[in-house]
């Protein structure tokens, strides 16, 4: 078996007492944190890595049954904490990750020190007395949607749709140099993204964290983040002045500030 | 020619293909006419709206988590799909190119959209979708009826034995018994076993090839310390009493040990043997010789007759290569493709040459390998 740093393509950089582990959410890889994580490189060491199945990860590391459920990426997040003999470190989580992280941060109690929570949600699905932002009649018309494999995802297909392999450039010129993704597992990944329900997990958290929250974000709501803020005993929430599900892109300077002030 | 403002404004409002730009907080700042028009919605509705807005569900999440991520990365995001949510609710697909404008520091001053109608397209890319998943599907369901078939002929082969061997010690009782004294009789009982010989080599080539398509290859026992001499006689002698009227001289020099399976050379020696007699002149010997010389072990069997035809060289070894069939005892054209296999399991090779005056086929062996 190929060493976990391969397998999650794990890249670390900076010097610093203490380790801060970014990780990315559904729809990209370790690119998305580019504006953000050279920012801690002085204080921290800074750990970067694509869940299987994403960025340069290896995709032949893909079981589809560990990776039917969140805590098998957990598993791999704790994986490569040990691997890298991480104690009190940070956590930083974007989007699915978030509960990823909380769910690493349970697994291997003193290897994460503090959670930081960026668009987080703890189900996406609504609920008898729970708002997730969707119903399930959506999520399930997105998976049947990815199912059916045409739409918007035809930018990540159109290399498997040409299959050509004697022409691969063909494939290079259609898909787009970041967060390319074979689209079979895009397509698991968003199934177990989607119908995820971690709302049990939460209260048991018990380490610092700070919940980044979107001001109009229609993946992970205000309400949403408000839940998990709830939730886990002594969380701190920064609305930040962005808007849309991916600050650290849209706005990296409120960010950084956010998380310097809480670490 | 520089085209005045007011054209200008009119290829912005009324080009063939929708326009939108964005603020830098991504809401929307302009619209042209005809994306006013493809949608239903008056101008004045996507003001300050985003484009999630007009999208269905699955395009919105598609939209924040890959567009909005990766136009903000690379600067630009060229022929991504979308379904649009027309006033009517109806989609509309289309297939959109979006760029944003930045500022010396790399800030966002504005983005832009492109938007082109794709509902052929889109229909196109479905068929072919679904034309790859029915091939995929179809292929891997003639896999499976291919491997049962071989897994099929591979018990078949191993159930013919049984009988096949009753009839053989039948016929081995009747000959010791005495009990045949005429003619005619005894040669009934040559030609049962002259057939029993022939199926028993033919359902060994069946078998092998079965297992070799299953899997598992072809399996050796190799020996050298016994000689390999008498086992190459014994064939021989097997396929002399098989063939009446037919000439096999044979000439060996085996003077080192060969490190092969004994069985093995047998089979394929009886397989090549099999195949002159087929082709070969019946007026004609077969020649068979067998050699170490020069760090090599050397087999080869020869006959005269036609030569072979120079497109049929190249599938000699192919499984179910039959030639012309001149004879419907030609069998099922396994046994050169199962004595190729025999000598790629060892290590060697067999070579063909073929002329007016003779065809000879030659396996050869490294002796140390």
């Amino acid at each position: 078996m190929a060493s976990v740093i391969e397998r999650n393509n794990v890249n670390v950089r900076g010097a610093g007492e203490r380790a801060m582990v970014f990780a990315h959410g559904f729809g990209c890889d370790q690119n998305m944190w580019r504006f953000v994580a050279p920012e801690f490189e002085s204080d921290f060491e800074v750990v970067l890595f694509d869940h299987v199945g994403a960025g340069g990860s290896d995709l032949s590391a893909y079981d589809p049954r560990k990776y039917s459920t969140l805590s098998g990426y957990a598993d791999d997040v704790v994986e490569i904490g040990r691997k890298l003999n991480l104690r009190g470190a940070v956590f930083v989580g974007h989007s699915v990750s978030a509960m990823i992280g909380v769910l690493a941060s349970l697994k291997a109690p003193g290897m994460f020190g503090r959670l930081v929570l960026v668009g987080p949600s703890a189900r996406y699905i609504d609920d008898i007395g729970y708002v997730g932002g969707f119903s399930e009649k959506q999520i399930a018309e997105l998976l049947e949607f990815l199912e059916d494999n045409h739409m918007g995802w035809s930018a990540a297909m159109a290399p498997s749709i040409m299959g050509n392999p004697d022409r691969p450039e063909l494939g290079e010129e259609l898909t787009n140099s970041f967060c390319r993704t074979d689209p079979e597992i895009a397509k698991a990944f968003a199934r177990v993204t989607f119908t995820s329900d971690n709302r049990a997990d939460l209260p048991k958290v018990s380490v610092p964290t700070l919940i980044l929250q979107c001001k109009e974000d229609i993946i992970a709501s205000t309400e949403v983040g408000e839940f998990v803020h709830d939730q886990i005993r002594g969380s701190k929430m920064v609305i930040l002045d962005a808007t849309g599900h991916c600050p650290n892109l849209s706005a990296p300077r409120e960010v950084v500030a956010a998380m310097q002030a809480f670490v | 020619m520089t085209p005045g403002s007011e054209e200008l404004e009119d290829l912005f409002e009324n080009a063939p293909c929708g326009y939108l730009t964005l603020a830098p907080d991504g809401r929307i700042s302009r619209v042209n006419q005809t994306l006013c028009d493809w949608t239903g919605y008056p101008r004045e509705h996507f003001a300050d709206k985003r484009v999630h807005q007009f999208l269905n569900m699955a395009g919105r999440i598609y939209f924040e988590t890959h567009i909005a991520p990766l136009l903000r990365m690379q600067g630009f995001f060229h022929e991504f799909a979308l379904d649009f949510v027309t006033e009517t609710g109806d989609r509309m697909p289309v297939i959109a190119n979006a760029a944003e404008q930045r500022s010396p520091d790399g800030g966002v001053l504005s983005t832009r959209l492109v938007i082109i109608r794709a509902a052929d397209r889109r229909r196109y890319e479905r068929e072919l979708v679904e034309a790859r998943t029915t091939a995929t599907e179809s292929l891997k369901g003639e896999r499976e009826t291919s491997e049962l078939r071989e897994q099929f002929i591979a018990v078949l082969g191993h159930d013919l034995r049984n009988p096949l061997a009753a009839i053989s010690a039948g016929a081995r009782i009747l000959q010791r018994s005495g009990a045949l004294v005429e003619q005619r009789e005894l040669r009934v009982l040559d030609m049962i076993n002259t057939t029993v010989t022939r199926m028993s080599d033919l359902i060994d080539n069946v078998l092998d090839f079965a297992r070799g398509r299953l899997g598992g290859g072809i399996t050796l026992s190799r020996d050298d310390r016994r000689p390999l001499e008498p086992v190459l006689e014994r064939v021989v002698d097997e396929l002399r009493t098989a063939s009446p009227g037919r000439v096999i001289e044979t000439s060996f020099e085996i003077t080192e040990p060969v490190n092969c399976d004994r069985t093995r050379i047998g089979q394929l020696v009886s397989n090549l043997i099999g195949n002159a007699l087929t082709h070969g002149s019946p007026d004609e010997p077969v020649r068979v010789g067998a050699k170490t010389e020069g760090g090599v072990f050397e087999l080869w069997v020869s006959n005269a007759g036609e030569p072979i035809p120079v497109a049929a060289m190249e599938k000699l070894f192919e499984p179910f290569f039959r030639g012309d069939v001149r004879d419907s005892r030609q069998g099922l054209g396994l046994g050169l493709h199962i004595a190729s296999q025999i000598a790629q399991a060892h290590g060697g090779s067999i070579a063909v040459t073929s002329t007016a005056e003779e065809t000879q086929f030659v396996f050869r062996l490294p002796l140390r390998g």
